[in-house]
């Protein structure tokens, strides 16, 4: 019998096991984790308080949470496949933005939902892949598609290399790497002008056709699609629990016995797949690449605040917040954009310090969620 | 002869750079956070000597000071109501929480200031030495730069105030232990890299423009500095700054700005990929 636990004094992160607790215990089947929360490490002043256990059984349906996701993932395609029948181009353009965020999202949430390596790669992958993509429809050298799929892989294979020197580093050291890389990227791309056409940027083929911008928002509802079944994929796997134990204790997790090099890169380059294709599909989009547009690191920041407002570490948590965070955003936006800086900026502010496990945690401190791997 | 003039120009623009980005590091030092708005904080003591000197026409130099206390109390601020909040939290809370602030503070700057660029032309030309010819302002930043970062260095050292700084980074557990008010530590210590980043800033406005933005430009080269010289390590900063001026100046000569931009993220990738411990840094 699997029994969740809840109301510790600090805010925890969902299915996230402190790096010291006792008695901490996964079942066979990684659905619930028991334990008796001891105050954070290191902090004598910090307060402690004293940990408040409450012990609560999943619900039943928590059993069905994949056909539950199923049904609810049918009604959404069906309806987003509807979409753009009874809306203007307005709205398709904007659902398209909610799609990007959700791909951006959700596999950032691969990597630095699981496994913790926070990664502010995601801005490269994005421009890179919307290099390669818009490059190869700029040639004429492919078809849309293929194109687009050029542009993940580009980016899984750029992740590969990178990958391997880069996991390495541990906590900050990777995120500043990782920054590093993508301006680095970014400064390249600018530079090697005979290939990309440097800071003047490309302009894609302008598409006449309502029935052809529509292919770019049905590709990003399939590639969103794809990120949010993967990610459940990985949720619910071994796989996705020995990443959830490299992110509580990587040494512990490595002895253990799991290959925690193979895990993190493989789900680095998982992760990167996406935000490569969802820039090429962006490109088409837009009609016009230039470095500072795509390699904007905002790209890696909306992915970071998208999860964290979702719950990161979780499958629905990273779409919840990418539908919120842009539909918020747009409002800000259209109602007055000098001030949309100053209230995104303030808005991340007050997430962090009253939210940090995001909609998800705050739905299990309440009761309406159980605490459970698979949400 | 012009490789020396180079050279001597990239070492006083590296002695801005240390200034900014000893904040930087004896922050990351003491709380393990990379505060992703100091370059905003950077910006706002930029923008304070620019609001004296277009004002009222105060020479940069008296405005320094005030433009360092102010900024001074704004990390008060800032590490009292909201750095504190993420000590020892997850690696994601404080590098979302400073990005928030930083993003926060541009857009503030952007509604106040505009994204025009501003300068503030206090003592242009140069002074030639044989066939040397030192820009006035880069020279003074360097010696006031100089002068600061001995300072500080003199207070990390010396002080009892120094001596809590330093053990707190090295092992806060045992510093606490010890007697050391940590939080207070931590409280003090982001005051005083707001205000160097303040001073910082205020050198640059009297040798380039300053706008909005400015600060994400600075920041990726402290963090390449930080790296090259080691986490922590306030000398390896300082010798890190250095080398990085004299680096992209050069690189600037040899090929263009561009390329030169990318100095420093070359710089910081690699020296984290070959040698993460930096070049004086201590092994964590």
């Amino acid at each position: 019998m699997s029994v969740g636990y809840s109301g510790s004094s600090s805010p925890t992160v969902p299915g996230r096991v402190p790096a010291r607790s006792s008695g901490g215990r996964v079942s066979p089947g990684g659905d619930a984790v028991v334990e008796t929360p001891l105050p954070p490490a290191g902090d004598g002043e910090r307060e402690a308080g004293t940990p408040r256990v409450v012990t609560r059984p999943l619900p039943a349906w928590e059993r069905h949470t994949g056909a539950i996701y199923g049904v609810l993932l049918a009604v959404a395609v069906v309806a987003m496949a509807f979409l753009p029948m009874n809306a203007n181009d307005y709205t398709v353009s904007l659902a398209i933005t909610v799609l990007l965020t959700i791909c951006l999202a959700s596999s950032w949430n691969l990597i630095s939902g699981f496994t913790g390596y926070v990664s502010f790669g995601h801005a490269g992958f994005f421009g890179i892949g919307a290099y390669v993509g818009g490059l190869l429809i700029y040639h004429g050298a492919a078809t849309w598609y293929v194109a687009v799929l050029a542009g993940g892989l580009a980016t899984a294979l750029v992740a590969a290399v990178i990958g391997y020197p880069t996991l390495r580093l541990r906590g900050p050291y990777f995120a500043v790497a990782m920054l590093g890389l993508t301006e680095l990227a970014s400064i390249i791309v600018t530079a090697w002008d005979s290939v990309t056409f440097g800071g003047s940027g490309v302009f894609l083929p302008i598409l006449y056709e309502r029935s052809e911008r529509l292919t770019n928002y049905y590709a990003m509802l399939v590639l969103a699609v794809v990120v949010a079944v993967v990610s459940y994929a990985v949720a619910t796997s071994r796989f996705g629990l020995r990443l959830l134990a490299i992110r509580d204790d990587e040494g512990a997790a490595r002895a253990m016995g799991i290959n925690t090099t193979a895990h993190k890169l493989g789900a680095f380059v998982l992760s990167s797949f996406f935000p490569g294709a969802a820039g090429a599909i962006y490109a088409r989009h837009t009609g016009y690449i230039d470095p500072p547009a795509f390699f904007a690191v905002i790209w890696s920041i909306r992915a970071i605040a998208t999860s964290m407002l979702g719950g990161q570490g979780t499958v629905i948590g990273p779409i919840l917040g990418a539908v919120v965070l842009t539909l918020v955003s747009e409002e800000v936006w259209s109602r007055d954009p000098n001030a949309y800086q100053i209230i995104f900026g303030g808005l991340i502010v007050l997430v962090v310090l009253f939210m940090p496990g995001g909609f998800v945690a705050l739905l299990q401190r309440v009761g309406w969620l159980p605490r459970s791997r698979r949400l | 002869m012009d490789i020396l003039q180079v050279i001597i120009s990239g070492l006083l623009l590296g002695g801005v750079y240390a200034i900014f980005a000893a904040g930087l590091n004896t922050i990351f030092g003491v709380m393990r956070i990379i505060n992703l708005a100091h370059g905003e904080l950077m910006m706002l003591g930029a923008y304070v000597t620019f609001a004296f000197y277009d004002g009222w026409g105060i020479n940069p130099l008296i405005t320094l000071p005030i433009s360092a206390v102010l900024l001074f109390g704004l990390g008060l601020l800032f590490q009292q109501f909201l750095i504190e909040r993420v000590v020892g939290q997850p690696l994601l809370s404080s590098l979302l929480l400073t990005f928030g602030l930083s993003t926060l503070l541009q857009g503030i700057a952007l509604n106040r200031f505009t994204a025009n660029f501003r300068s503030v032309p206090f003592l242009s030309g140069s002074w030639g030495i044989g066939e040397l010819s030192l820009s006035r302002s880069r020279l003074l930043a360097f010696v006031v730069a100089l002068a600061v970062t001995g300072l500080v260095y003199l207070f990390l050292q010396r002080s009892r105030f120094g001596k809590a700084i330093r053990a707190t980074s090295q092992q806060p557990d045992v510093a606490e232990v010890c007697g050391v008010d940590v939080r207070q530590v931590r409280l003090m210590t982001f005051a005083l890299g707001a205000a160097l980043a303040a001073i910082a800033g205020s050198l640059v406005a009297m040798i380039f423009s300053i706008y909005p933005e400015m600060g994400r430009m600075f920041i990726g080269k402290a963090f390449a500095i930080i790296v090259l010289g080691g986490l922590g390590s306030f000398g390896g900063a300082f010798a890190g700054a250095l080398v990085l001026g004299v680096g992209e100046t050069l690189a600037a000569y040899w090929t263009d700005t561009q390329i030169a931009q990318g100095v420093s993220y070359a710089a910081l990738v690699l020296v984290l990929l070959l040698r993460p411990s930096g070049f004086f840094g201590v092994k964590e």
